[in-house]
């Protein structure tokens, strides 16, 4: 254990304070999209025939694709042909030599945080693939993996690999023309995290990935894939972080989890993004797929996310409930603060019969942010005794912020049994009073009371997570009471 | 150009050919504006699960057959059954055109004009509005005078039909009410007749500073026809509307139920209920737009669904930015009776302000098999005992409905049609 604690806390002592722009020379692609580039990138990560020709399809399904703009989000056009599509550091060793290079005020932000890295990693004993601009750099604790037969690997490695499996799964879950941003990853994805459980097998330890993004204008186009074998079972988890820039960033995420008979893979993030300052300015805009598919009977995928950050969160972690009996859980914190937006949300597509789905979202909106909850439950005809229940509740703090909620529910079987309810509310001015009778400053008892409101959903994370997304509640609702 | 476009130059024909009166230059703008939009397609997300291609196909085949005036001979028969078993004052308006109840006309406190007398040119910002603003040969106005209260609820019964050719018909209304002035109101929108026909109405009131208004709508059209019906209400200070809408036939039936609130304390109470059978598509949308506040706004909609059938439910509660003392409640509960029976179901807030009570709860089920059982184990057969469940399951919406001088009138149709559901759906 010691030796792993060592590798981890090297590993991420080496750079890892959130928030500065590493200034190491990135191997960038000139920006602008064409199929050159789609070649390019192809062929500067050596990939097999098949994969170049997986994502010029993608690419020529996107050109004749529409950017959505049925969110609830407001933004400038996006120009896609001013953002770089490749950037890789050149090499390990160039590494920020001091903490000089970071913006204080993020610095501040993480020391209240309170949590380093490599403690995080200490508590779980957490395997680290840092994903660092586009490509994998770093992936420990594979030995004890690979004892158990667990395959986790950056995108590439898996590619290189073991094709044959990346070839049977990639886009059988989210396909190249589900939608623009995914059919834009599927063409340009640059590095991701692979995992394969094979049967029976359970996952020995919690599999984590951090992302950044670093140099300017580069768009982030992660992709996972997690596949669990029959009787597996599996607990990723995600974290984001991202330095300060005043322009805005793409970041477009493709994830897919495949779940057969019996397993279970559990997905959870901690997305703090930088989310533009006090004034709207700047900020990533995340636009991720995210979808699972439950494929065996008795399988189960549950997400639990606590999203904090980006200026603009366009995101719906979703379950395919194909097998019988199978079960999907969705756990959402949204926080938006200042000008961030966000429009987050599940989709649970019961097919399969006795499946059961569980969403709980809870939406906090401070300052002048605008925060939507849009989820779908869709139950098939053959879903016979499909059952849904949905919570979706919204606390707003300050007069000029927004809480929305769109659900939609498609119902074709009568067997099914729906339940969905939302509340908005504010902080009480009487819990409030309690609380600072009780010698509780404003900001502790505001605190106290978000993370009650939350506290369905923060139990659902690893113990870890549970801790630093507490944390990072608080931060991100600094500045919103006074 | 849309898919869902009508021919130009016969469109333009249609509306050069009606009366001519006050309305024409109104007709023009208004047919510009549908011209460059055409019917809404399933791709706007307000019309996501209601396709009208059926609804553009009768129109397309109107025009070619020279949009004639559509006429059934048993309209008038409809008519009579209709007044035989309401007892209330009714204006008839026949295909479109006002054919009876200017008798009303001199009621104390009430007065009642067409559009084109009062030279009132109809609002057009909605496609389909603008469609009935375009083709529209005159509209109802009725004035409610301040401070007059009327106890007799008015009639307002949309008749239509053809029987050969297909039909196409637009009707309008506005309804008035001045400050302080109470009056209650029954809309009826029945079809008969073999010919296909498509009808589209716009129903407008305004409440001015006090008034109140009680308003029941029934819809009960032939199982062929199909509508698009529209109602905007806007309250001022301190007025109160109680409405309930019944939708029981048609076979593509879409309902906008449009309500802004722009005064304080005003009062919004909403019942809907909604029952398809096979064949029948049934889409309701509320809208209710809080402006200001403190104000408070309730919607209760149910819908019975049997057979091949679909519905569609979306009510939108929005709290604008300072409308603070809103109170928002909707619940949407669907009872399912058959395999092939499809509710989509929205409840949407939309909210800009902090100081706010905002809920909303919505259920999909089927007959509870426990209180089946219990019924049954007390000698009720199986459909006497699904009846009595699903009639239940109806009956706060039509318990609640404010008029009842058309309760048992109410009951009767619900219940028989009831019946003919909880059949099917045994078969």
């Amino acid at each position: 254990m010691s030796t792993e604690t060592e590798n981890i806390e090297s590993l991420v002592n080496r750079r890892y304070e959130h928030g500065f722009v590493t200034d190491i020379d990135s191997d960038s692609l000139p920006p602008g999209l064409d199929e050159g580039v789609v070649r390019a990138i192809s062929a500067r990560k050596n990939e097999p025939e098949f994969m170049l020709e997986w994502r010029l399809r993608a690419y020529r399904l996107w050109l004749e694709m529409r950017e959505p703009n049925w969110a609830h989000v407001h933004y400038p056009p996006i120009d896609f042909n001013k953002i770089s599509y490749f950037s890789a550091p050149k090499s390990d060793k160039d590494r920020p030599k001091s903490l000089d290079e970071v913006d204080p005020k993020l610095l501040e932000t993480y020391d209240k945080l309170g949590i380093p890295l490599h403690e995080r990693a200490r508590l779980a004993g957490v395997a680290v693939d840092a994903v660092f601009d586009s490509v994998s750099v770093a992936t420990t604790f594979k030995e004890k993996l690979s004892e158990a037969g667990v395959i986790f690997c950056s995108f590439s490695e898996a590619v290189e690999n073991h094709p044959e499996l990346v070839q049977k799964y990639l886009g059988t879950v989210v396909p190249q023309r589900d939608n623009f941003y995914a059919a834009l990853n599927s063409a340009v994805f640059s590095d991701g995290s692979f995992v394969y459980v094979p049967k029976g097998v359970r996952c020995p330890m919690e599999l984590s990935t951090y992302f950044r993004i670093n140099a300017a204008n580069t768009g982030q186009f992660e992709r996972t894939l997690i596949v669990a074998d029959e009787g597996s079972y599996v607990s990723y988890l995600e974290g984001c972080t991202a330095p300060m820039r005043d322009e805005n960033q793409l970041h477009a995420a493709v994830v897919e989890l495949v779940a057969f008979e019996g397993a279970e893979i559990k997905y959870s993030t901690v997305q703090n993004w930088y989310p533009g300052d006090e004034n709207g300015k700047g900020g990533i805009y995340n636009f991720v797929t995210k979808r699972g598919d439950c494929r065996g009977a008795n399988s189960k995928i549950s997400w639990t996310q606590v999203e904090t950050g980006s200026a603009i969160t366009w995101k719906y972690p979703s379950c395919i409930l194909r097998g019988d009996n199978s079960v999907g859980e969705f756990y959402s914190v949204a926080v938006a603060n200042n000008f961030q937006q966000a429009d987050t949300g599940t989709k649970m597509i019961h097919i399969g019969r006795n499946t059961r789905s569980t969403i709980v979202s809870k939406g906090i909106s401070a300052g002048r942010a605008q925060n939507a909850y849009r989820g779908l439950v869709r139950v098939m005809p053959q879903a016979r005794d499909a059952r849904n229940h949905t919570q979706c509740d919204s606390l707003l703090i300050g007069k000029d912020c927004g809480a929305h909620t769109f659900p939609y529910m498609e119902i074709r079987n009568p067997s099914a049994r729906i339940e969905h309810e939302a509340t908005t509310s504010k902080i009480s001015a009487d819990q409030l009073f309690y609380c600072r009778q009780r010698g509780i400053s404003e900001e502790d008892a505001v605190n106290m009371i978000v993370n009650g409101f939350c506290k369905e959903v923060f139990k659902e994370l690893p113990m870890e997570f549970a801790v630093e997304a507490q944390a990072l509640l608080n931060v991100s609702l600094e500045g919103a009471v006074g | 150009m849309s898919v869902l476009a009508l021919p130009d130059k016969a469109l333009r024909t249609a509306v050069r050919e009606l009366p001519e009166n006050a309305l024409a230059a109104n007709r023009q703008a208004a047919l510009a504006r549908f011209l460059e939009r055409g019917f809404p397609t399933t791709r706007l997300e307000d019309w996501k699960y209601t396709d009208l291609t059926s609804i553009a196909d009768i129109s397309q085949r109107w025009l070619e057959s020279g949009a004639p005036t559509a006429t059934a001979a048993s309209v008038s028969g409809r008519v009579e059954e209709i007044r035989a078993v309401v007892g209330i004052d009714w204006i008839v308006i026949g295909n479109g055109a006002i054919v009876d109840g200017t008798h009303i006309a001199g009621s104390e406190g009430l007065s009642i004009a067409t559009f084109s007398e009062l030279k009132h040119a109809p609002g057009y910002e909605h496609p389909l509005a603008d469609l009935n603003a375009a083709l529209l040969p005159d509209g109802l106005h009725i004035h409610v005078h301040a401070h007059s209260h009327h106890d007799r609820p008015l009639g307002l019964l949309f008749v239509d039909g053809a029987d050969s050719q297909p039909g196409v018909t637009q009707t309008r209304v506005f309804i008035e009410l001045d400050e302080g002035s109470q009056a209650q109101f029954v809309e009826y929108h029945a079809s008969i007749g073999e010919a296909d026909h498509y009808a589209n109405s716009v129903v407008e009131l305004s409440l001015a500073k006090g008034a109140s208004a009680d308003y029941v709508r029934i819809q009960a059209r032939d199982g062929g026809h199909t509508q698009t019906h529209r109602t905007a209400i806007s309250l001022q200070a301190s007025s109160t509307i109680r409405y309930s809408g019944f939708d029981l036939g048609g076979r593509l039936v879409r309902n906008d139920l449009d309500i802004d609130i722009g005064g304080k304390e005003a009062t919004v109470l909403v019942g809907g209920l909604y029952i398809a059978g096979d064949g029948q598509h049934i889409d309701n949308h509320v809208r209710i737009d809080h402006r200001v506040g403190p104000a408070r706004s309730e919607q209760e909609f149910r819908g019975i669904l049997g057979g091949r059938c679909r519905c569609v439910w979306n009510g939108k509660a929005i709290v604008q930015p300072g409308a603070d003392g809103t109170d928002a409640e909707q619940s949407n509960h669907n009872l399912l009776l058959s395999e092939r029976a499809e509710i989509d179901a929205k409840p949407e807030l939309e909210i800009y302000a902090d100081e706010v009570k905002c809920s909303h709860g919505t259920t999909v089920g089927q007959i509870d098999d426990a209180a089946l059982f219990y019924l049954r184990s007390r000698g009720l057969d199986k459909q006497d005992a699904m009846r009595a469940l699903t009639r239940a399951f109806g009956a706060s919406i039509v318990s609640h409905s404010p008029i009842a001088a058309v309760a048992d009138h109410l009951t009767e149709i619900v219940e028989r049609r009831l019946t003919a559901l909880t059949e099917d759906s045994d078969a």
